[in-house]
């Protein structure tokens, strides 16, 4: 069995494209979170969202490219290109043949399917635009990433809602430990910002109209968001040979179902994930020092994820620093848990645990310590990213310090 | 304009080749269409123009007894742009003539 590190970085986010902009606005809880201005917004009763706004495809991509594929699969374009120079990745035709490559996306080309069913719909158009199932197929983002990267080894997009990144980074980790690869590239991409994706969350009644703020009691929903996250991982082998530098170690993987409600999650399934994803790391609960929660500020979502924390950290929930990202970040569905797992990789590194922005009142419903507004100092050993995706899928991470 | 300039236009935003680079006598693989570059031209030029071209690379020949004719896109790269122009002008014709 292979130890698997972390040794570059990418991320196209709403605060910011370099890992310095994205980690400052999560230490300082500065929130990504805006106005929407990238769509029409008159038919919307929520109008923010954490959009990427300084994101250009002109200065990424020669238009015979770019026009080949949707706003998602050029944020995951950009954000793997960032995390191989990150990781000062030299890919020859030899390693090139075995890379990995694993990208989640909860929705795939959302605004290629929403531009599109506007021409056939609304402008009654005979026929749509010769790119439209290239631009939006789920695995879009994935195959542009091998294409542009020139990377040939097992390659596949993983499509498992909001927890879709997490899904990713941990089936590339397991190929990693198990020698189906040497190095992939792994992540999530989500562009679903549309008039479209909007209203169909907006009949959930589950958006906030103002903004994101996990576990407190005052939350009013969650806030759809946008981007790419991506990781180089190494088996730590190679990783030391060539004398990379090392974020940080991935120590276990878990996943779960609820078979259960499409929608409610159920503290069980995500506590089985977490569990399980213990028992991979062979960690104890009592080792944790940090959580990345899922929190996506739903009423439903931070009690029930209080219930399972508690039960998977046993008399060590109290203890544990645990914040959500998304006040800042916003719910970027399919990208939130790469996003996130960098968060929590960057917090082992820095030895800073991030805040949960937009905190107001306690709830006594989520009584854990959710690091309001403030970060803290570590010392931190390990760290653990989870998500709960819709239809009951759960996964979480367990990481250590490089 | 003339059909063929405005042929010669799509053409050139399609491909994201400069517009000199493509006179009459240019041929569509010249300048370096692939298949579904030529899907998208085909594409263009019917919006352009509100016609239909009869053009699918996968369509079966009678000739061949069913079987996939692999090369009408190839076919249509061979031809030079006027003659890509003529042919939309005869469409545009009977379009206006029906």
């Amino acid at each position: 069995m292979n130890r698997v590190v972390v040794t570059g970085i990418g991320v196209v986010s709403p605060v910011g494209c370099t890992i310095y902009d994205f980690w400052s606005a999560v230490v300082e809880a500065r929130s990504g979170i805006g106005p929407i201005s990238i769509i029409p917004t008159e038919r919307l009763t929520a109008r923010v969202a954490a959009q990427v706004l300084d994101f250009d495809p002109v200065a990424h991509f020669e238009p015979r490219q770019s026009n080949a594929m949707d706003r998602f699969a050029q944020f995951a374009v950009v954000a793997a290109r960032s995390a191989v120079r990150d990781a000062q990745l030299a890919i020859d035709e030899e390693l090139a043949l075995d890379i990995a490559t694993v990208i989640g996306t909860g929705v795939g080309g959302q605004n290629t399917q929403d531009s599109s069913y506007f021409r056939l719909y609304g402008q009654n158009a005979p026929k749509l635009h010769p790119l439209t199932i290239p631009r939006l197929m789920v695995n879009g983002a994935v195959s542009h990433v091998s294409m542009d990267l020139s990377l040939k080894g097992p390659t596949y997009s993983v499509a498992t809602a909001c927890a879709s990144g997490t899904h990713a980074i941990g089936q590339a980790f397991h190929m990693l430990r198990f020698g189906q690869a040497p190095v992939a590239i792994a992540g999530g991409a989500e562009a679903c910002v549309t008039v479209g994706t909007l209203k169909g969350w907006e009949a959930l009644r589950v958006l906030s109209s103002d903004t994101c703020r996990p576990f407190s009691k005052t939350r009013s929903g969650l806030v759809l968001g946008e981007g790419a996250a991506m990781v180089v991982l190494e088996t730590r082998e190679r990783a030391l040979a060539r004398g990379a530098r090392v974020y940080a170690e991935l120590l276990g993987f878990g996943m779960s179902a609820d078979a259960g409600d499409i929608t409610a999650a159920d503290p069980d399934g995500a506590a089985r994930a977490m569990q399980a994803a213990l028992r991979d790391a062979r960690t104890n609960a009592e080792d944790i020092d940090y959580v990345n929660a899922h929190g996506t500020a739903t009423t439903l979502n931070d009690r029930m994820e209080t219930v399972a924390l508690r039960t998977t950290f046993g008399a060590s929930a109290d203890r544990i620093a645990i914040s959500s990202t998304k006040g800042v970040l916003g719910h970027s569905l399919g990208a939130a848990g790469a996003m996130e797992l960098v968060a929590s990789v960057l917090a082992l590194q820095m030895q800073t645990i991030p805040p949960t922005a937009n905190y107001e009142e306690p709830d006594p419903e989520c009584d854990l310590d959710f690091v309001p507004n403030t970060a803290r100092q570590g010392p931190l050993r390990k760290a653990m990213s989870s998500s709960f995706a819709f239809g009951g899928l759960n996964a979480a991470l367990v990481l250590g310090r490089a | 304009m003339a059909i063929v300039d405005e042929v010669r236009q799509i053409i050139s935003q399609t491909l994201k080749v400069p517009i000199e680079q493509i006179t009459p006598d240019t041929r569509l693989d010249d300048i370096g269409a692939e298949s579904l570059e030529i899907i998208e031209i085909v594409f263009e030029l019917e919006e352009k123009f509100g016609i239909s071209i009869p053009f699918n690379p996968n369509q079966a020949s009678p000739s061949s007894g069913g079987a996939r004719e692999p090369d009408q896109s190839e076919d249509l790269a061979s031809q030079t742009i006027g003659e890509v122009a003529s042919a939309v002008e005869s469409l545009v014709d009977a379009k206006h003539a029906s």
